[in-house]
């Protein structure tokens, strides 16, 4: 299985996503990656991330990420 | 359609459409600013419907369908029982890579929407090396918003183009992201963009046609680069039979990024 990491940087290549800790305010994920990193997470673990959790403070970074996932019931 | 007060309706109407979906559908992307911007000037209206919600945005003189549906299935029922497709002017957006929008493309068609235009984004990485524009170029005033917005709705396509509205240009001003080329005392030519930390939009660049062939759009774009040294990557919408436009764009490097908009309009928009 894929890590998120390794999601991340399908989406996009060019952006160094370990060494930022918030993805939002520093522009590697616009809206539109946001619904594709959404579908990819939901497909990849298997989980339906609420509509009301698509919001910029849980996909700050991995460890947001990887705690949303958790919460959703996944084992990222 | 019942007016949208505060963005968890909108949250929690794509949380119905969303819970359980196999195969999620949507043309909905707003970030939290925007989506509070139409919320505050009344100009968002929702929907729900048996695993499918629908939103409406007021532009100008029509409005922007937007859709969250379970699946496609979920969306071609939902839309086919709707009857606010013809309560007027309207357009909407299918966004994604090809194979996406043409997958969703027959369910909006026979619903009645028919293609209307079609545009792409373009994206370059990393920094450019310009020389300096041939002219002075500097940030938008307060007093430019008027003819700020003229020039843009001179230049573009309010139905295919999602021109902003007055209270964006005047934001966008404040925010110092809108520069402002002048010749012979007037605005001779804008660069809109969108700046969040290592990316950055053109939104709209345009000349005055009076001011064409003047070097006013190379300077406009020359500066917004040199000003930008910091960004990482470039991105920009343009409409995909303006071979004028992208030409331009790829002599400044960008290139198509593989991410399309198709617009539809229905019936009561003119093709």
């Amino acid at each position: 299985m894929k890590s998120v990491a390794e999601i991340l940087k399908e989406i996009r290549p060019e952006f160094d996503f370990a060494a930022s800790s918030d993805f939002i305010a520093d522009g590697m994920l616009d809206s539109f990656d946001m619904v594709t990193l959404v579908a990819t997470l939901d497909k990849t673990y298997g989980v339906s991330i609420p509509g009301t959790d698509i919001v910029p403070e849980n996909f700050q970074n991995l460890k947001t990420i990887e705690a949303l996932l958790r919460k959703c019931g996944a084992k990222p | 359609m019942g007016s949208i007060q505060q963005p968890g309706q909108v949250f929690d109407a794509i949380q119905k459409a969303k819970a359980g979906a196999p195969a999620f559908c949507t043309n909905f992307f707003p970030v939290e600013s925007k989506l509070q911007g139409w919320i505050d000037h009344g100009e968002l209206s929702g929907e729900a419907h048996a695993g499918a919600a629908f939103f409406l945005r007021k532009d100008r003189d029509f409005h922007h369908f937007y859709f969250c549906a379970a699946d496609e299935t979920a969306l071609q029922r939902a839309i086919a029982a709707w009857s606010g497709l013809k309560s007027g002017p309207m357009v909407t957006d299918l966004v994604g890579n090809e194979s996406d929008v043409n997958r969703l493309l027959p369910v909006l068609e026979q619903a009645g929407f028919r293609r209307y235009t079609r545009l792409q984004r373009m994206a370059r990485m990393g920094r450019m090396e310009t020389g300096g524009g041939a002219a002075p170029v500097e940030f938008a005033g307060k007093a430019d918003g008027p003819a700020a917005l003229g020039l843009i709705e001179n230049s573009f396509d309010r139905h295919g183009e999602q021109l902003p509205t007055s209270y964006e240009i005047e934001s966008a001003i404040e925010n110092r992201q809108m520069l402002a080329a002048r010749r012979e005392g007037v605005l001779a030519g804008l660069l809109f963009f969108e700046t969040q930390g290592l990316a950055s939009t053109v939104r709209f660049w345009t000349v005055a046609e009076k001011f064409r062939d003047c070097r006013v759009g190379s300077a406009l774009i020359q500066h917004y680069f040199q000003t930008h040294a910091a960004v990482r990557r470039f991105t920009l919408w343009v409409n995909s039979g303006n071979e004028n436009a992208i030409a331009k764009y790829r002599h400044y490097g960008y290139a198509p990024d593989g991410l399309v908009d198709q617009v539809l309009a229905n019936e009561m928009i003119n093709l």
